[in-house]
């Protein structure tokens, strides 16, 4: 028995277990985005580096010319850089580093079967993804985790459509894959 | 950030981007899998992932407000920056949710899920990047169509 608060947690090896528990994983998150705020009072956000990126890769668009991805703003894309090695070191101290992606039933019978028919099917998705955080103003991160926690209606609606979409996609698909007699 | 310079804050932005990387990796939302299966209503992991982590951070920001809790940067009040309504707002969270839904990754996730080595996830990096310079474009052509609309009165009336 280890002396642990955390009640229902077990011997559960926090640092290297791959998949914490949900309300340990997601009490953390927003504990992390309430820190970040409260030590740097700038809102948790991912999507907006991506707007930076086109800016340093030369793109003129006035779009990206505002404040919003100025190079003083450049830290964004440090965020991403680091949720990178973030998610290296995750994946190290699990052991499981660059195993092969497993995409579960769903979305092995979704997507293409051909290698350049996936390629096409996540560059398709990107854009999609890409689009719609801009046009929306955030994703998950800014909109979901961080907006809704603080009450903004603008996210709070974001968020609903987010999922709204998503489920949407994903159970018309499963029904289409059954209707095809496809496995899912 | 009350103006450090640029190597501090690029460099506290880099190690939280690292803690919200290894915490998105060990909640489960680098796993298509397991995103698949919260939309299919088979696993609701991640559903209590980001309920625990809104609430979390429901009370923590109801606190600050209450308490007048000050951020540690300037000392000032800590803000609370609501993100505008925009028209783009309702087709974007859809365009976002269905590819959110078609590929199980979301922009946060996806770094975390390239340094897991989830090699396919650059191909979709790569079409964030498109996808949001495709807005640049669309909001450069929109902003010409409103100035021609503006020159208009003028070449009514030339002088």
């Amino acid at each position: 028995m280890t002396n642990d608060l955390f009640t229902g947690m077990g011997n559960l090896p926090l640092l290297s277990a791959d998949l914490w528990p949900a309300w340990v994983a997601g009490g953390a998150i927003g504990l992390f985005a309430f820190a970040q705020r409260w030590l740097t009072d700038q809102p948790l956000g991912c999507s907006a580096a991506f707007g930076n990126v086109c800016a340093r890769a030369g793109s003129r668009l006035p779009l990206f010319q505002g404040d919003a991805h100025s190079p003083a703003t450049d830290w964004k894309i440090w965020f991403l850089v680091g949720i990178f090695l973030g998610g290296l070191f995750a994946s190290v101290s699990t052991g499981t580093w660059a195993a092969p992606a497993h995409f579960g039933a769903f979305y092995d019978a979704l997507m293409p079967q051909t290698t350049l028919g996936r390629i096409a099917w996540w560059l398709f998705g990107g854009v999609l993804i890409g689009m719609g955080a801009r046009m929306a103003g955030g994703c998950t991160s800014g909109h979901t985790i961080n907006g809704v926690a603080m009450g903004s209606p603008a996210s709070m609606v974001a968020s609903m459509l987010f999922f709204a979409a998503a489920l949407g996609t994903a159970h018309l698909a499963q029904f289409l894959l059954k209707l095809s007699g496809g496995a899912a | 950030m009350n103006n450090p310079s640029p190597i501090i804050r690029n460099g506290s932005f880099l190690l939280f981007g690292i803690v919200f990387g290894f915490l998105l990796s060990r909640a489960g939302a680098t796993d298509p899998a397991l995103i698949s299966s919260l939309l299919l209503f088979q696993n609701l992991h991640l559903l209590w992932v980001i309920g625990t982590a809104v609430g979390v951070g429901a009370v923590l920001n109801l606190s600050a407000k209450i308490f007048h809790w000050r951020n540690l940067s300037n000392g000032q009040l800590i803000s609370f920056p609501h993100k505008p309504f925009v028209r783009a707002l309702i087709p974007g969270a859809l365009l976002f949710g269905t590819g959110w839904g078609l590929t199980g990754v979301c922009p946060g996730t996806a770094p975390a899920m390239l340094g897991e080595g989830q090699w396919f996830v650059g191909v979709i990096l790569m079409g964030i990047v498109l996808g949001t310079w495709l807005v640049g474009l669309a909001h450069h052509k929109q902003l010409k169509r409103i100035a021609k609309i503006d020159r208009h009165p003028s070449e009514i009336h030339p002088r």
